[in-house]
């Protein structure tokens, strides 16, 4: 028998109360491992935007129009290597209740700025341009509706009606969209701007937001001034962002999010450290005796001291890595309904060994003072109490 | 049977004063309810301020006109005619100058700078017609005046003051190329529309080139019965097709989401830490009972039977689990009741809001944390109970 079996037996000796400590423990990290993935999920854009592209959105409000000149002359601003340009359409699918990320933008440019996120066969890219009336969607949302190439789908807008009156716009899907990485949302549907701005009934020749590629990140601040001095004073104001810098404001947006996810792991921690804690002090006390007799056999301080911790830290483990488990669990059933907030919701590796480090920092803080306690125990006293 | 209560009665104060030698279990037990109710009633007090800051500014009385199919005032269009045809329609109030008490109005969302984190965020800037103020319940300007017809000037409601800089009365606001005088201060009992900026509806609708364009009608029916008249009038007529719904209804649907998921997130959040403080109960009161177990035979010996050491114990989980409740509700109290909060509502606009706590909340958080407590209970009980006299004198 070799200290680990010694370890393994001393904390199942009560097993309904280690099997309670592994439950408590094990909720703990379910709650972490979640949480955490959702908090990275939802920061997602913001971490992976990438470095050189920007965003030029209204000065008043991102919401607010912009011409579609601006499009033409962002285009000509030197350190600019591609520009594209989207419009929210705010469209729906049979329910208002049933959103569909939809917007109208240019094919051509749209899919070279997004080149490293997506891809779209060129032979499906072209479809899609000779097609006036088509368009193409993410493989996520496809797989959502059971949508193929050359379904009809029949899409209404919340925001924008047709010129014929009426709000339905019917689309010919030419393509599926695939996302290059697991981060990608695919979960959207795109159409030809100039087909959309000739058929609805207002905001012609409006764009709702420019995106752009510089030639390089360190360009980003240059092009940024050279784009909003030119259009300032003008009726139609711009703001220039990177994107990640937007997706962070964004974010913000829906309220301090880090904020409530650490105060409920941090209640979540706290709460399991006491219980835990405790129940450790509580063991090793009425194993005083047993102490005693190690020491007797001959077993040292800092021998003891180990195997207390042993017992702490495999504890935690027991628990921890289970739980972690559940989350991912809870992640993988949960990613398709937080499609749209979260996207990509996973449990990622980097998750797992932070985890792997608290279950270490929890193991070793409840079984630091019994370890001590133990370690420090005179044989005479040990054996003379109980 | 009076001998058995007595025999409840002495086993259970015998339960109660052992407790202060379990004192360091007993207490993370107790903490460790109290963190799961204050997790669960601080995401109920979010919602349900939430709520009542929505669906509070609904009147049943009002109807409020959209397009189809919009669901938010952000998205809607109506147009000058239809705003016209509306004006001819059934059960609308008219004021003492026979006109009828309507108020078209646009809505638009503009860059805010929040006083907590500096950053940008949406604010909504809304143009009401002559009658907006009138058509909305408990309106008072605090400070300064109301904007004057014509002119570039705004009132800010009293929340988004608080929680947005660059608005404070007297300052100059740019929005865009335009610049606006804030001359006002209202209050609207802690509603959403305290969240909200108000001007001029002809002055918004020029300074930001939507001319002709609205994107709602604000109506006072003649009673909230004269609602149904009103649908079936804009039903009929091809050139109207609007919704037509009561504030109340409106709103409702407005608070509804974002209160739900709110919910539906604290829910499961409270329910999984109450396993792990379950887990912490159970093991407090099987110590409890381990503890007592020479105690408890002794007493068995000496005929008290096995019902009394049930209850003593139960009593204790229960009494336990009901302290760390209360402690729970009266931290969330006073940490969490009336701080403000401001998230992104159905409009795509900021709403200011309070967490409020209120008593039937209290009561969920408590009956959770008794729950925890029953069940952590029940099973040491048990075991209590059945407790064999023998093995238990020779226990130590």
């Amino acid at each position: 028998m070799n200290d680990f079996d010694l370890v393994r037996k001393n904390l199942f000796r009560r097993k309904l109360r280690a099997i309670l400590m592994i439950v408590s423990i094990l909720v703990a990290f379910m709650i972490f491992g979640v949480l955490a993935g959702f908090y990275r999920a939802f920061n997602a854009g913001e971490d992976r935007a990438a470095a050189d592209r920007m965003m030029v959105v209204n000065k008043i409000n991102f919401t607010q129009p912009l011409p579609i000149a601006y499009y033409n002359r962002v285009r000509a601003v030197e350190g600019v290597r591609q520009v594209t340009h989207a419009n929210w359409f705010g469209g729906y699918y049979q329910d208002p209740k049933n959103i569909i990320i939809s917007l109208a933008i240019e094919p051509a440019s749209y899919f070279d700025i997004y080149r490293s996120e997506v891809d779209l066969a060129p032979e499906a890219l072209q479809a899609f341009v000779r097609d006036r009336g088509s368009a193409v969607i993410g493989e996520s949302l496809a797989a959502k509706h059971g949508w193929k190439v050359g379904d009809r789908v029949p899409l209404q807008s919340n925001i924008f009606s047709q010129k014929s009156g009426g709000h339905t716009w019917d689309f010919t899907i030419a393509g599926i969209v695939k996302g290059k990485a697991e981060h990608v949302d695919t979960n959207f549907l795109l159409f030809q701007y100039n087909y959309f701005d000739e058929t609805r009934s207002f905001g012609k020749d409006t764009i709702g937001w420019l995106i752009l590629q510089t030639t390089a990140p360190e360009n980003n601040d240059r092009v940024a001034k050279t784009i909003d001095a030119m259009f300032a004073n003008s009726s139609a104001e711009t703001s220039t962002d990177t994107e990640k810098a937007f997706g962070k404001a964004f974010a913000a947006q829906f309220g301090n999010i880090a904020l409530i996810v650490t105060l409920v792991v941090g209640a979540a921690f706290v709460t399991i450290l006491m219980i835990v804690g405790n129940t450790m002090a509580l063991s090793i006390r009425e194993r005083t005796r047993e102490i005693g007799v190690l020491k007797t056999l001959g077993f040292s301080g800092p021998r003891i001291l180990g195997m207390v911790l042993g017992e702490s830290i495999l504890l935690a483990l027991l628990g921890g890595l289970p739980g972690l488990a559940a989350a991912a669990l809870i992640a993988i059933a949960l990613r398709n309904s937080l499609a749209n907030v979260a996207p990509a919701f996973s449990v990622s590796s980097e998750i797992v060994l932070q985890g792997i480090g608290l279950m270490l920092a929890l193991g070793l803080i409840t079984g630091l003072i019994p370890a001590v306690n133990a370690m420090r125990l005179k044989i005479a006293a040990a054996l003379g109490r109980g | 049977m009076g001998s058995l209560w007595r025999q409840v009665a002495a086993v259970t104060s015998i339960n109660l004063r052992s407790i202060s030698q379990r004192r360091w279990l007993s207490l993370s037990t107790v903490i460790a309810i109290a963190l799961v109710v204050v997790v669960l009633l601080a995401f109920l007090a979010m919602a349900n301020g939430f709520q009542r800051t929505i669906a509070g500014a609904g009147a049943d009385d009002i109807a409020i006109v959209l397009r189809a199919g919009s669901q938010a005032e952000i998205n809607s269009t109506v147009s000058r005619d239809q705003v016209r045809l509306i004006e001819d329609g059934p059960g609308i109030a008219r004021g003492p100058d026979g006109k009828p008490l309507i108020s078209p109005e646009l809505y638009l969302v503009v860059d805010g700078v929040k006083r907590s984190t500096k950053t940008k965020a949406n604010l909504p800037l809304r143009g009401i017609g002559e009658q907006g103020a009138n058509l909305r319940k408990g309106i008072a300007i605090t400070e300064g005046r109301m904007f004057g017809g014509g002119a570039n000037e705004i009132v800010v409601g009293k929340s988004l003051l608080r929680e947005f800089e660059g608005l404070d009365l007297g300052s100059t606001v740019s929005f865009g190329t335009t610049r606006w005088t804030v001359v006002g201060v209202f209050d609207a009992g802690g509603s959403v529309f305290e969240s909200e900026i108000w001007a001029d509806l002809p002055v918004v609708q020029s300074l930001f080139n939507r001319n002709n364009i609205f994107q709602t009608v604000r109506v006072r029916l003649t009673g909230p019965a004269a609602l149904n008249e009103l649908k079936s009038y804009s039903d009929n007529d091809p050139r109207l097709k609007l919704d037509v719904k009561s504030e109340a209804t409106y709103f409702a649907e407005q608070a509804s989401q974002t209160s739900d998921l709110i919910q539906k997130l604290g829910w499961p959040l409270a329910i999984a830490m109450a396993f792990g403080a379950l887990a912490g109960a159970l093991n407090t009161m099987y110590s409890s009972v381990a503890a007592r177990a020479t105690e408890i035979a002794t007493l068995r010996a000496i005929g008290f039977g096995g019902f009394p050491a049930f209850v003593g114990t139960l009593v204790e989980s229960l009494l336990l689990a009901a302290i760390g409740g209360l402690l729970g509700a009266a931290a969330t109290y006073l940490i969490f009741d009336g701080i403000t909060a401001s998230t992104l509502g159905g409009n795509f606009t900021q709403v200011v809001f309070d967490f409020k706590l209120s008593p039937a909340l209290i009561a969920e958080g408590v009956l959770l944390a008794l729950l925890v407590g029953l069940i952590g209970g029940l099973f040491p009980a048990i075991r209590a109970a059945r407790l064999p006299i023998v093995s238990g004198l020779y226990a130590n």
